[in-house]
């Protein structure tokens, strides 16, 4: 009885032992792959999850900023060259939006800084993603902006690519109306749209928003229909720079 | 001692919860917090405010009520066209309902007086605009920005398309959330009228 559990036992090791070494063997013949694959549906659920689409976003948004300021860098040195008066880089004043409409028919922003941080009536705002408004009241430690969806507010624009003008009014969503000055103007859905230089009351070239929609029929003037940049619902901080009026400076 | 000095306290403290809550409705549309917008609409609660103390009390002290709130958001938005103007009217009209006659005094009722004020508040705003657009100079019908020349008139279409927005939108969300403002204001001011009597 005890001579048959010793002769199972024995046995038993010797096929336990095949069976490791033949399993070794193959793993080690096809370079463990078995292994590997194990391993990784096993630590499938603690790695985080990457979404490629996010990255290579990611990616080429870096790659535009960088190109962005290797741009500015060449434009400024070529304005150098060319000796035109440059405007020194301005002082932006970031604030917290701490307020929004206090009513249903005002477009308004309520941010964190006022006059003792530097800010006065006519200042420009801008957020991410463009051009938001103008500083309408301050007091010393908030300011209140209307902004550009406003229907009362109107920008003079430029489109980028055909350099047409026109007045931007707000419709009070995030959508705005362009009105072309030109009775044809050179228009395409896309274009993008920035302030224009002949406006006194905003810097030039800053971005407003893009073209959605045109109708060359609209009276008294061809229309277009702009989606601004500036994600105005979700603000939750700006930039504030002095501007000083061209007519009010001294040169 | 405390028991002594705490009843002359009471009106006091009525008197300054009626304050604050007046003041709070007037900048509670800056905040937006979850459940509290509609589209990029917040409760109008000014109105609410004004409809809750009115209710119980004469047309009067609804139209000062009113007028009072309605000069509030003046200062925080743009004085033209006034607010005071529809807040006065809701107050004398929800005054004038006398709804103790009519209905009990529930959620529900505060609820739907609120619906219909909505409505008017924003019908008359929008007159306002119009009025303001057709015969008064271009710069009182836009932002105190209007003398450096980035404003204009509102056109028409804008004004009925707001007006509609708001309507539609802001008398949902603003009747749903009335109960909320109605509820402690209407306890603390019936304790107030229990103390008085």
């Amino acid at each position: 009885m005890s001579r048959l559990r010793q002769w199972r036992r024995k046995v038993g090791g010797l096929l336990l032992a095949t069976l490791a070494l033949g399993a070794a063997l193959s793993l080690r013949q096809t370079k463990g792959s078995l292994l590997v694959e194990a391993y990784t549906r096993l630590t499938a659920p603690l790695r985080p999850v990457v979404n490629p689409e996010e990255v290579l976003r990611q990616a080429a948004t870096r790659e535009l900023q960088a190109l962005v300021a290797e741009l500015q860098h060449q434009n400024r040195e070529l304005r150098r060259l060319l000796q035109l008066a440059e405007q020194g880089p301005q002082v932006k004043i970031p604030a917290a939006v701490v307020g929004r409409s206090a009513d249903h028919w005002w477009q308004q922003l309520t941010l964190d800084r006022g006059s003792r941080q530097g800010i006065k009536v006519g200042d420009v705002v801008v957020a991410p993603g463009g051009l938001i408004g103008r500083v309408e009241a301050v007091t010393p430690n908030s300011s209140r902006v209307l902004l550009i969806s406003d229907p009362t507010s109107r920008v003079g624009v430029t489109l980028s690519r055909s350099r047409q003008m026109g007045i931007l009014r707000g419709t009070g969503s995030q959508e705005a109306i362009l009105d072309f000055f030109d009775k044809n103007p050179q228009v395409e859905v896309g274009d993008v749209v920035v302030t224009s230089g002949l406006s006194s009351l905003y810097p030039a070239g800053i971005v407003v928003g893009t073209v959605r929609a045109i109708n060359l029929d609209a009276s008294p003037a061809p229309q277009a229909t702009v989606e601004l940049s500036a994600p105005l619902g979700f603000l939750e901080w700006a930039l504030v720079y002095p501007y000083a009026q061209p007519a009010a400076s001294p040169s | 001692m405390l028991n002594l000095r705490l009843p002359p306290l009471k009106p006091h403290l009525n008197w300054l919860v009626t304050v604050l809550s007046g003041l709070l409705a007037a900048v509670a549309p800056w905040w937006r917090g979850p459940g509290l917008e509609l589209a990029g609409l917040t409760p109008d609660w000014p109105l609410i405010w004004v409809v809750c103390w009115s209710v119980r009390r004469k047309a009067w002290q609804g139209a000062v009520a009113g007028i009072t709130l309605g000069f509030l958001q003046d200062a925080l938005t743009n004085p033209y066209p006034t607010h005071a103007l529809g807040l006065a009217v809701v107050g004398i009209l929800a005054a004038r309902l006398q709804k103790q006659r009519y209905m009990h005094e529930d959620f529900i009722s505060i609820a739907l007086i609120v619906f219909g004020m909505v409505v008017i508040a924003e019908t008359l705003m929008a007159l306002q605009w119009m009025w303001l657009t057709a015969f008064a100079p271009a710069g009182m019908a836009s932002s105190p920005l209007g003398s450096l020349g980035s404003a204009g008139p509102r056109s028409l279409e804008s004004i009925w398309w707001n007006h509609q927005r708001n309507v539609l939108t802001s008398a949902i969300l603003s009747s749903l959330w009335a109960p909320a403002l109605y509820w402690p204001l209407s306890r603390c001011w019936h304790s107030q009228e229990r103390d008085l009597q």
